[in-house]
């Protein structure tokens, strides 16, 4: 009879996260090494090349973790691109007339620089994920709305930064991100170098509504407990590489804290994969130096990680959390005396 | 007085009649716009040739497939493009292009050439990176 809770607490979470362990027993090898032998193949007819990715495979999620993969390791971020286009979004934020304009003359430049140099930004990535998906009758959208990392003014986040997708397997929504699985800009250099970072596929939707916050909430796949725009802007700020390692984020709740000196904070996340606590450090800014820190205390229950610390000195911290050198996300505290 | 008969006429056909009526009627107009092509219904191939266009002029690169098949060819520099194989009344090609929205042309008897024109897909495009690199709190005075 105990078992009937356990079987109804399974039912429960799988309804509740459309998320990737729903294809626990799928592996995307096979899908991952088609991918990789076309790399390198153009765009200019995307039903052959649709064709090539997926008629070996078998299953829907399967086929679509084909044409994902390829577009995240062949197409790159360019950054004058995006540099252009946001510097003109902002002039024209007020103005919808000329934001039109300038979002037509820009479409085209961006969509032959895709076919032709296989370069774009978020949207680019977001259709062609949508078309190759759609060729091979696989149900896909483009999702559009705010996208939260750590060079933004998190203050200021006021227009529509950021493109990902939702996509339709087993009669069922999941998300992706394909401009964030596929690499990084040079915070320096500003070169864009291909990264693959698998956790941004079908990740948790609780998780993932932290760094991307849909225009139209349908797209958060949320039943419940659904943020609001405020909350999403006061919410810790995770990276991209936590899809790796948790599956929700579960506290502090906001970004900005104030404690006392000696009082202890708790840190607490749901973790995807198993850790060793020893991998678990804190990364503290006081303003002038930066030092790692063993947490003043870590604890695994299960799949529960807790993470306890105290500051002794008063000051303004940026404290990052740190797992097998992942950076996983970041929190300020005011620590009064 | 004739104007007068007919509608008593019409309230004498029970529904069962009147549905028995339209159903010759369409059945009949079917058959007649069958027999107006029997040249077409006979040899069932036309050979598709044509031109893809967008706002600006002729659109080299555009994929043509033949739907639920895998058969299919690109419009070459000049927008223009001959189907590969010989297609038949209601086969249906598919023209798709990067950018524009994808069209659906159901083929009919005289469509042997065809002149499409492709529509800008309606995207706002937007773009924020990802960078890996620690969050940094603006301080007005250091410490």
């Amino acid at each position: 009879m105990k078992l009937v809770p356990v079987i109804l607490f399974f039912i429960f979470v799988f309804q509740a996260n459309a998320q990737r362990n729903d294809f626990a027993n799928i592996n995307f090898d096979k899908a991952d090494a088609i991918a990789l032998k076309y790399k390198g193949e153009e765009l200019y007819n995307l039903n052959s090349l649709v064709e090539k990715l997926t008629e070996h495979l078998s299953t829907d999620v399967e086929r679509f973790r084909a044409i994902y993969m390829w577009v995240c390791t062949n197409i790159s971020n360019d950054y004058n691109l995006y540099t252009k286009n946001s510097r003109k979004r902002n002039r024209y934020l007020n103005d919808p007339i000329l934001l039109e304009t300038w979002n037509n003359e820009f479409k085209k430049e961006i969509f032959k620089k895709l076919i032709e140099n296989k370069q774009t930004i978020c949207t680019g990535y977001a259709y062609l994920v949508k078309e190759m998906a759609n060729i091979a009758n696989i149900e896909c959208e483009i999702v559009h709305g705010y996208g939260k990392t750590s060079t933004m003014n998190l203050d200021n986040i006021t227009a529509p930064n950021h493109s990902w997708n939702a996509v339709k397997l087993n009669d069922k929504w999941y998300l992706c991100d394909p401009t964030w699985a596929s690499g990084l800009i040079d915070p320096d250099t500003f070169q864009f170098k291909f990264d693959f970072k698998d956790g941004l596929f079908l990740p948790s939707p609780d998780l993932f509504v932290m760094n991307h916050y849909p225009i139209d909430e349908k797209w958060m796949l949320l039943d419940n407990n659904k943020p609001t725009f405020d909350m999403f802007l006061q919410s810790p700020l995770i990276y991209n590489r936590a899809y790796a390692n948790l599956s929700t984020h579960i506290f502090p709740l906001e970004m900005y804290n104030i404690i006392k000196r000696d009082e202890t904070i708790a840190f607490k996340y749901k973790l995807s994969k198993t850790i060793e606590l020893a991998e678990v450090v804190l990364m503290i800014d006081d303003g002038n130096t930066t030092v790692e820190v063993k947490p003043l205390k870590t604890r695994l229950n299960d799949d529960l990680l807790t993470v306890e610390h105290q500051f002794d000195k008063k000051g303004f911290y940026d404290v990052h959390l740190l797992i097998n050198n992942d950076l996983i996300s970041t929190y300020t505290f005011r620590v009064k005396s | 007085m004739k104007t007068l008969v007919q509608p008593l006429v019409f309230k004498s056909i029970n529904l069962k009649t009147f549905f028995a009526l339209l159903g010759c009627i369409l059945f009949s107009l079917n058959t007649t716009t069958a027999q107006t092509n029997p040249t077409i219904t006979s040899t069932n191939e036309i050979t598709v040739k044509g031109l893809v266009v967008n706002e600006d002029g002729p659109l080299p690169g555009v994929n043509i497939l033949l739907k639920g098949t895998k058969t299919g060819t690109v419009t070459d520099m000049e927008g223009t493009f001959t189907f590969p194989v010989k297609l038949k009344v209601n086969d249906v090609l598919v023209f798709q292009y990067i950018g524009y929205t994808t069209q659906e042309i159901i083929i009919k008897a005289d469509s042997s050439f065809l002149k499409i024109e492709l529509m800008p897909d309606l995207v706002e495009i937007l773009g924020a990176l990802d960078v890996d690199k620690p969050y940094k709190s603006k301080r007005k005075n250091k410490n």
